[in-house]
């Protein structure tokens, strides 16, 4: 059993895929092109965002993002400790300063109180990142950007179709992003990410530096590369066949976020009160709907259960084996151990199981038990 | 009937290969569909033709040039020599690793990077030169190459619309300490997406940039960051539709030669008429585009659109010119042949999918122009 795969999936959505994908090949834009500006539109009435920016990956949204919300070199920007690297390289790349804060245990996103310890007369931004199956605590980082004057932008990457009193990721505080990194709820077969904004100027900035800093509408239309070049700029243009897979599944993204709580339902039942098992996902923020994207358990014996479940033939992910302060890209920054001590011990006991909507209830009761087995005395 | 600058049918039969190749990489039973082992089969097949040390895929040429410049080491307080005339990643590049550009005039006939002009230009904060291959011509990579070695700076050359041309018997993008090609759609080695690879001499370099690509993984240790990376990586469909087209790559460069060895020689005589080819031979030439410099550039354009033939008038401003760009155009710096040919450079269509007769029609309505106040009649084929 893979820890990902969306081979079924595919296969049951392919007379849609087709339909889109030979719409691409017909019109001859690959890039940058028509398709791309047909998902854009499908994703803002999806998350209700006013402006979706279609880009090259999750990553390149986030630096576009902080770009253009105005981030100058030096600013810092708050972010946790507990995270996909990106959530901090990005604000590096922006020409920012990352400052680590610790998470809360279950939601294993931002802690309020630790972010307002790590506040500077030099801090500009909050970038809380939402995990596994709900969001941040958005009321109080809204409540502490307000009071300290700090711009609040989300690394949403994970989080479409999580809302926060009815209102999409990303668009809680200045804007967001998507990532389509193919095991994401709404995945596509190559690299793909979005911007999602409310703020027209930072749509319009973004806009621009996703195309090599061309303001205007570029989004095919060729002769826009004659428009005067406003901004240092990236090459972060989406392709129109990841968009024509997206399209497609898009369509049934509501179906498959039910058949994901549904299965992670399973492995709840399945797995509660088993020894060994020290944590089971728990929805502490009842403003946060739930999309349980990823899986994550806190297991005793960590590397060993996983190793032991790989023997079996079952896939899991360690998110995450290490946290940011503590990488080597980040040792200038000079975190010591023990400095986010919430997400050092997460680092140590987190397990992903596999999650996806072609999974079956059988494939569940497989993992539990493998699970179960090992803390039961399988493993000696 | 209307020639359109870029073919409206980009891969031709392979079209159906490319709807098929995406339900294959969809049901791959990998299910790995970023830097898989198609990924590594297109780069060790251009490591082998090519015969550089490494060749890593990632997002874009535009971001190989970013990961070039950060595996070099260049970043704040260092400066990088580029043309003052071309594409805006030739400075946005050198700005992103957070170095400065210093612009350099370009030869008034070809348009790419004059020597003379990079050199003058080198200071002792100058870490690399990057000359660029522009629409249809190569940049002199031995004039560069023997000046970056005389002066210890490293030389990058911005191939990314060079793939396939030769100079002096060596392969565009094999000239530098490392180089670039792009595979966006219009390129000559044009796919279905972006992408591009970065070409290397030094394996060193290659190990480095393979990491960056990846968000500073070792490709090993999954989630130990040792640098600040990216996120430029390449997709297995773009890879696996490369492939397939590898084979025919150079019947498809043969024909853009021949398109252009035709026009060269039509348009010889129509110097004296304000209407300047680029020069004859193979020899250092690329396919990207053919671009002619035009007195009357945009009544030429206008002549050509009322003929149905589309052309294209790239880069309007040179780079110190562009509002992103002018806080790094130096005090006391010209670069009047850059800006000439912003003024002058007007390109034509020279795809392989042209049939002769477009070609011929082309290359006929360009010579019926009739320049403001010259009677000569120009020459017919």
């Amino acid at each position: 059993m893979p820890f990902f795969s969306q081979a079924d999936t595919f296969t049951q959505l392919w007379p849609a895929i087709e339909h889109h994908v030979r719409d691409v090949v017909n019109r001859g834009k690959f890039s940058h092109g028509p398709k791309v500006a047909e998902l854009e539109t499908a994703l803002a009435a999806y998350t209700g965002a006013r402006h979706v920016i279609g880009v090259n990956s999750g990553t390149d949204a986030l630096v576009i993002l902080l770009r253009a919300a105005g981030l100058r070199s030096g600013d810092e920007v708050v972010v946790p400790a507990f995270s996909f690297v990106a959530s901090a390289s990005s604000v590096v790349l922006a020409g920012g300063r990352p400052v680590f804060a610790d998470i809360e245990p279950d939601s294993y996103a931002l802690a309020p109180d630790s972010v307002v310890a790590a506040i500077t007369p030099r801090t500009r931004f909050v970038l809380p990142a939402h995990l596994f199956c709900q969001l941040a605590d958005l009321d109080a980082l809204a409540e502490i950007a307000q009071r300290h004057r700090l711009v609040l932008l989300e690394d949403s990457a994970e989080a479409i179709g999580l809302r926060w009193r009815g209102r999409h990721a990303g668009l809680l505080g200045a804007g967001g992003v998507l990532s389509f990194f193919p095991t994401k709820t709404l995945g596509a077969i190559g690299d793909a990410g979005a911007v999602l904004t409310d703020d027209d100027r930072i749509a319009a900035v973004a806009d621009a530096l996703r195309h090599h800093g061309r303001p205007g509408r570029t989004l095919n239309n060729f002769p826009a590369i004659n428009t005067a070049t406003e901004y240092p700029g990236l090459n972060s243009k989406m392709d129109d066949l990841q968009a024509a897979v997206l399209l497609a599944k898009l369509g049934r993204l509501d179906q498959d976020i039910r058949r994901r709580n549904h299965l992670a339902d399973a492995y709840t039942e399945r797995l509660a009160g088993c020894p060994g098992v020290l944590r089971l996902p728990t929805m502490v923020h009842s403003a946060s709907s739930r999309v349980s994207y990823v899986y994550l358990i806190e297991v005793a014996e960590r590397d060993r259960l996983a190793g032991w479940l790989a023997e079996r033939g079952i896939g899991t992910e360690t998110y995450y084996p290490t946290p940011l302060h503590r990488q080597p890209c980040f040792a200038g920054l000079g975190y010591p151990a023990g400095a986010c001590p919430v997400a050092e011990a997460a680092c140590a006991h987190a397990l992903a199981l596999p999650l996806y909507p072609d999974l079956t209830i059988d494939q569940v009761e497989c993992v539990c038990a493998a699970i179960r087995e090992y803390y039961a005395g399988g493993r000696s | 009937m209307t020639v359109p600058f870029f073919p409206p049918d980009q891969f031709g039969a392979d079209a159906e290969v490319l709807v098929d190749l995406v339900r294959q990489v969809g049901l791959d039973p990998e299910q790995r569909f970023i830097l898989g082992r198609r990924t590594r089969e297109l780069e060790d097949l251009l490591r082998a033709e090519l015969g550089v040390a490494d060749v890593v895929a990632c997002g874009s040429g535009t971001s190989g040039l970013i990961l070039i410049l950060r595996g070099l080491g260049i970043g704040p307080g260092d400066n990088v020599v580029v043309p003052a005339f071309g594409c805006a990643p030739l400075a946005a590049s050198v700005l992103a690793v957070g170095a400065s550009p210093v612009f350099a005039d370009v030869d008034p006939w070809t348009m790419v990077a004059d020597p003379v002009a990079v050199e003058s230009a080198i200071t002792v904060h100058t870490r690399a030169i990057m000359p660029a291959h522009i629409f249809s011509v190569m940049a002199d990579m031995p004039a560069f190459r023997a000046l970056a070695d005389r002066r210890g700076v490293r030389l990058i050359e911005d191939s990314a619309v060079g793939q396939g041309a030769v100079l002096a018997g060596r392969p565009a993008g094999t000239h530098g300490d490392a180089g670039v090609f792009s595979f966006v759609q219009v390129k000559s080695f044009g796919g279905p997406g972006e992408g591009g690879v970065v070409l290397t001499a030094d394996a060193d370099l290659g190990a480095v940039v393979r990491m960056l690509r990846n968000h500073g993984q070792d490709g090993v240790h999954r989630f130990t960051h040792h640098r600040i990376g990216y996120n430029s990586r390449f997709d297995e469909l773009l890879a696996a539709f490369q492939l397939h087209r590898y084979p025919t790559l150079p019947d498809r460069l043969a024909r853009r030669a021949e398109i252009a060895e035709y026009y060269t020689e039509r348009f010889a005589p129509l110097a004296e008429r304000g209407i300047v080819a680029p020069p004859a031979g193979r020899d250092g030439r690329c396919y990207y585009v053919y671009t002619l410099l035009a007195d009357e550039r945009d009544r030429l354009r206008d002549h050509l659109a009322d003929n149905g033939i589309s052309s294209h008038a790239y880069y309007p401003l040179a780079l110190p010119d562009q509002p992103a760009f002018r806080p790094f155009a130096g005090v006391g710096q010209s670069w009047p042949n850059a800006r000439s040919a912003s003024a002058r450079a007007l390109s034509i269509p020279v795809y392989p999918q042209l049939r002769d007769a477009d070609v011929t029609r082309i290359a006929d309505t360009i010579c019926a122009f009739t320049p403001t106040n010259r009677e000569k009649p120009c020459p017919v084929a």
